[in-house]
């Protein structure tokens, strides 16, 4: 109440300019006939000609009708206002007819739109992978790197028995020309009662040359060659001593001297890296 | 298309290209006038690489490479050359270790910390001929012979220039004095160059038999020069005209993929009618 | 149903098999790129006329047979 009497307060022009509209809509009743009849629906002829159509358009506007027999109907604006650009540069030959379907023709034009977009796309990728590989590959060691990264040794050089140091990538390198008698020794040595197992054969490629690289694997000093109990290898530092094998058998080291990669070329010529 | 536009922007266009034009032949002359000097520019040769495609004449560069090994060697260095860089340009490699082991280079510290000489390996510099600058400067009345290792590309005009010096000795004009240990060289800047004709007819005799003229041996001594300088110089070509070949296959490509994308944009028509 | 159809229903239809497609031509089209490429830059290459040498050609791998050539030569003397 309290709100109706304040809007009829405030507001009494609004009840004062209200006014009633009458529905336009007529309640929809449909009346089913159950006669037999059949129900004809009122058929409303009209005939598309130029002069009908053009009568029925608006006159503000410049409106064009068209008709045909056998073609579409059409009212359009007749724009002598406006020049239509001139799209043929936009369109391919095969839409170019207007008496021609243009479905007809489609997948021959998509096939040759994904072919070209394709092409450029394997063009792209290969190009793509160039450019990765070369930014990638500048990266990768330089020559000079590479080449001070090898090592040639002449076997010749190293007499039977005698262990030859050479200075590889920064570190001592050890090539032994070993005897038949040390090679017999190590390779009858059990394997299981190593501390770093390993077989004599695991470790050279050819029984006479042994390559190891000079480092103590307890602390990193360089051990002293033909020493030792085993009479391989001597570490002074902490008493390490290693076979003709390069392997620990007595003291604090706890892993066999390494082997590096290494290659014969010739007879004569081994490559160590 | 020029055609259609105002004539507004075509003045500012022609402004423009003036403008540039102008701007250019400015600097060109300036450029001129700084480099003017009284010696005598290099005269373009034909260089057989000189074509935008053109590979260097590896057969050149290995006849350049002994009139350097035995003639410039004895006074220039080219310590950023190693005997590895020959190979796959020049020789092979066992040519290249046979080169290198001709020379005795310091090598060490040994077992005992005493320094010793061995000789070279494939990843050895060329020796140069003197200790320092010094030494080269007392050996050459004061002249210091310079590294040639890039000097193709640290003299202006390059490879012409140094053919042009290599043939270039002659007397001196009249009313130029060219003190004793110098010698007259016109295409030298300053004129008096301290290095004396380096070559001659027949100095040496090419392993490949090719007549060893004054002009064949300044030829493949500049051409050697330029490899130094440039050791990519093929590849460089190579890829620049791969380079060029796919990125036509690309434009191609991606012009039909723009008309195509932009056709429906250029084949429409907006007609604005303002309201009556 | 054409060639061109065809075509377009195995290949171009899915996106799929039209990446698959542009993959694998990347690999046959980088393979016939480089040789047409290089075999371009050796075409160019191949140097004057010559009479002085047997082979006319500038680069290295040229240089390399003539050097063969040359050794060989010399051993048979």
């Amino acid at each position: 109440m309290i709100a109706a009497s304040r809007l009829g307060v405030s507001l009494p022009h609004v009840s004062a300019t209200s006014q009633i509209v009458a529905s336009q809509l007529r309640p929809a009743v449909i009346s089913l006939s159950s006669a037999s009849k059949d129900v004809i629906p009122e058929r409303h002829e009209f005939w598309h000609t130029q002069q009908s159509l053009s009568a029925s358009a608006p006159k503000s506007c410049f409106l064009r009708a068209t008709s045909a027999v056998h073609g579409p109907s059409q009212v359009r604006y007749a724009h002598t206002d406006i020049t239509v650009p001139d799209f043929t540069e936009y369109r391919r030959e095969t839409t170019a007819a207007a008496n021609r379907s243009a479905e007809a023709g489609s997948v021959d034009r998509r096939a040759f739109t994904y072919m070209l977009v394709g092409g450029g796309a394997v063009a792209g990728a290969y190009s793509a992978k160039s450019l990765v590989t070369d930014f990638v590959s500048t990266m990768a060691a330089s020559a000079d790197v590479l080449a001070m990264a090898k090592i040639e040794i002449k076997l010749s050089d190293i007499p039977e028995g005698k262990n030859m140091t050479f200075k590889w990538r920064g570190k001592p390198l050890f090539v032994r020309h070993r005897t038949a008698e040390e090679i017999e020794e190590v390779a009858a040595v059990d394997v299981n009662s190593l501390r770093h197992p390993e077989h004599d054969s695991e470790r050279v490629k050819v029984p006479e040359w042994l390559v190891l690289i000079g480092v103590c694997t307890h602390l990193g000093c360089v051990p002293i060659a033909n020493a030792g109990e085993f009479g391989g290898y001597f570490c002074p530092c902490h008493g390490s001593h290693y076979d003709a094998s390069g392997r620990i058998r007595k003291g604090p080291a706890p892993l066999n001297l390494e082997v590096p990669e290494y290659e014969f070329t010739s007879d004569d010529l081994m490559i160590v890296g | 298309m020029f055609a259609r536009l105002s004539r507004g922007r075509k003045v500012l266009l022609g402004a423009l290209g003036a403008l540039t034009a102008g701007g250019a032949g400015v600097v060109t002359a300036l450029h001129v006038s700084v480099s003017a000097d009284e010696f005598v520019h290099p005269p373009p040769l034909k260089w057989s690489h000189n074509g935008l495609f053109s590979a260097l004449d590896h057969k050149s560069i290995r006849r350049g490479y002994q009139v350097y090994r035995q003639v410039c060697s004895t006074c220039h260095s080219m310590k950023y050359l190693a005997f590895r860089n020959l190979i796959g340009v020049t020789h092979t490699e066992e040519e290249a270790k046979a080169i290198a082991e001709e020379y005795m280079f310091m090598d060490g510290p040994d077992e005992e910390g005493n320094m010793f000489e061995r000789p070279g390996k494939l990843s050895d510099y060329f020796p140069r001929p003197y200790e320092n600058d010094e030494q080269a400067r007392a050996a050459n009345a004061g002249s210091l012979p310079p590294d040639l290792s890039y000097i193709a590309l640290a003299r202006h005009g390059g490879e012409d220039y140094i053919f042009a010096l290599m043939t270039g000795y002659c007397d001196p004009p009249a009313g130029i004095d060219i003190r004793d240990e110098l010698y007259y060289n016109p295409y030298f800047p300053g004129a008096a160059i301290g290095m004396a004709p380096p070559l001659y007819n027949e100095i040496l005799e090419y392993e490949d038999g090719t007549p060893a003229t004054l002009g064949q041996l300044a030829k493949d001594v500049s051409v050697f020069l330029r490899w130094a300088s440039e050791p990519e110089h093929d590849q460089r070509k190579r890829m620049g005209m791969k380079m060029l070949m796919i990125f036509t296959l690309l434009i191609g490509a991606s012009y039909y993929m723009k008309r195509h994308k932009w056709s429906v944009m250029k084949s429409r028509k907006i007609a604005y009618r303002p309201p009556n | 149903m054409s060639f061109t159809q065809t075509i377009y229903n195995t290949v171009f239809r899915r996106t799929s098999s039209y990446a698959l497609a542009i993959v694998v031509g990347a690999v046959f089209f980088e393979r016939f790129f480089d040789q047409l490429g290089d075999g371009l830059f050796d075409y160019m290459n191949k140097g004057m006329q010559s009479h002085m040498q047997a082979t006319c050609s500038k680069q290295w791998k040229d240089l390399k047979q003539d050097l063969a050539l040359r050794q060989s030569s010399d051993e048979d003397e």
